[in-house]
């Protein structure tokens, strides 16, 4: 039987702890207003720059004029060494936020283990890090703090080796994995081949014309604009894992609130019956002791 | 006659979406312009004003400061970095907006000589319209 005293200090203890969730609950819930808001404005331009460079290299690929020569749009392109960017976030306390991320991340790397394909791990945020690093798989790059605060040029700066390996085919594909925000219950894994540019997306559809490029020479603008579709991807994933991280945080946080007002509750009956049970005993020792005494 | 449809969009939101008539470009190469059942296209796009028709026949200027359209038979899409478009219910409405679309191509760092068409041309659309 635990005793009063005891019982009381858990209580406080839980108290204590239900303080603190219920805190982060609401600082996850303002900054989440403010990411959700950021995501969404940028989702738009996201979108339309995507479905603008895939229907592009679609119709290269279709009418294999132009742009063949260049790696960016060759839907065909053998693999065998592959570029994943996984961005997680830098703190803990938000479920399985990072952890689904990870999993997503390591079944990757199995399939093109199975294929033999060479992989080569980018990773966003601390807690990727500190996993990856205790299980002892080997990181090209890492960064701490991008993922937390998106800023656009860094995460340009950050793919921007990606990309010059790619063009210099040292690398094959660029793949990007993220936890996006589908909404504010739900978060979604996202694997999103950056490059080269995905042409799956496009519906199939009979071409008119052949594309022409202004100024002439597809090349520079291509290049400019593929730069750009690159960049602006990672900073959107950024920015959407940013999203998914705070609500993934905010429901965590929920129910260790709710949890632990069960747990108070559960505590407050035990420190009762310990309570009546003490009085009950006391009881009987003096009304025995009086018995003794007749 | 044939409408097509268009979408201006930027980093912080679609500007315009709908069904026009034609619509004039600012392409780094000179200015353009788009029919319906235009052939296959893609242009850099350097400070300066789209200007649509609308399919109800209205006009509308968007001053943007670069980006990329993408043009092809059924639609037109253009992505840009940053847009002002030049609407608004009453005159100070509409000053304002243009005060806003000049500091946008001011800030990208153009010639003067682009500012100065930019200017001209808002300016005209505007009065046109009042």
């Amino acid at each position: 039987m635990a005793n009063l005293k005891e019982i009381k200090l858990q209580i406080a203890s839980v108290k204590g702890t239900q303080k603190t969730t219920r805190a982060m609950k609401l600082v996850s819930q303002a900054k989440l207003k403010r990411a959700e808001e950021l995501a969404k404005r940028s989702r738009v331009y996201a979108q339309k720059l995507d479905e603008l460079v895939s229907e592009i290299a679609y119709e290269i690929n279709q009418n294999k004029v132009g742009g063949s020569e260049s790696r960016f749009v060759q839907a065909d392109l053998p693999v065998s060494t592959v570029d994943i960017v996984c961005v997680t976030a830098d703190k803990g306390l938000c479920g399985g936020f990072n952890v689904s991320t990870l999993k997503t991340t390591l079944a990757l790397i199995r399939e093109y283990k199975e294929k033999k394909v060479a992989v080569r791990l980018r990773v966003v945020g601390r807690k990727a890090i500190d996993f990856l690093k205790y299980n002892g798989i080997e990181m090209k790059d890492e960064v701490i703090g991008l993922s937390a605060s998106p800023d656009y040029k860094k995460a340009a700066d950050f793919i921007e080796e990606s990309m010059r390996d790619f063009a210099e085919a040292k690398t094959d594909r660029v793949v990007l994995v993220y936890n996006g925000f589908k909404n504010m219950l739900t978060q979604e894994q996202r694997v999103i081949q950056l490059l080269p540019v995905d042409i799956s997306t496009v519906e199939p559809r009979e071409l008119k014309s052949s594309i022409e490029y202004e100024p002439e020479g597809h090349e520079e603008l291509l290049n400019t604009l593929l730069q750009k579709y690159v960049q602006y991807s990672m900073y959107y994933g950024l920015l959407d894992s940013l999203a998914a991280e705070h609500s993934a945080r905010m429901q965590a946080m929920d129910n260790a609130t709710k949890n632990a007002s069960e747990r108070v509750n559960e505590l407050t009956i035990q420190y009762n019956k310990a309570r009546q049970e003490s009085i009950t005993t006391e009881l009987i020792e003096i009304i025995s002791g009086m018995e003794a005494l007749k | 006659m044939d409408t097509m449809k268009l979408e201006i969009v930027t980093p912080t939101g679609p500007i315009f979406s709908g069904d026009v008539k034609s619509a004039t470009f600012p392409g780094a190469e000179g200015e353009f312009g788009v029919l319906p059942e235009h052939a296959s296209l893609v242009s850099l796009l350097d400070a300066g004003v789209i200007e649509i028709e609308k399919s109800d026949g209205t006009k509308e200027s968007i001053v943007i400061d670069s980006g990329y359209v993408k043009v092809d038979e059924e639609k037109t899409l253009v992505v840009v970095e940053g847009a002002v478009p030049i609407v608004g219910e009453n005159e100070s409405e509409i000053a304002k907006a243009i005060a806003e679309a000049k500091e946008l191509v001011e800030k990208a760092g153009n010639s003067d000589f682009a500012i100065a068409n930019v200017e001209a041309k808002v300016e005209a659309a505007a009065k046109t319209r009042f």
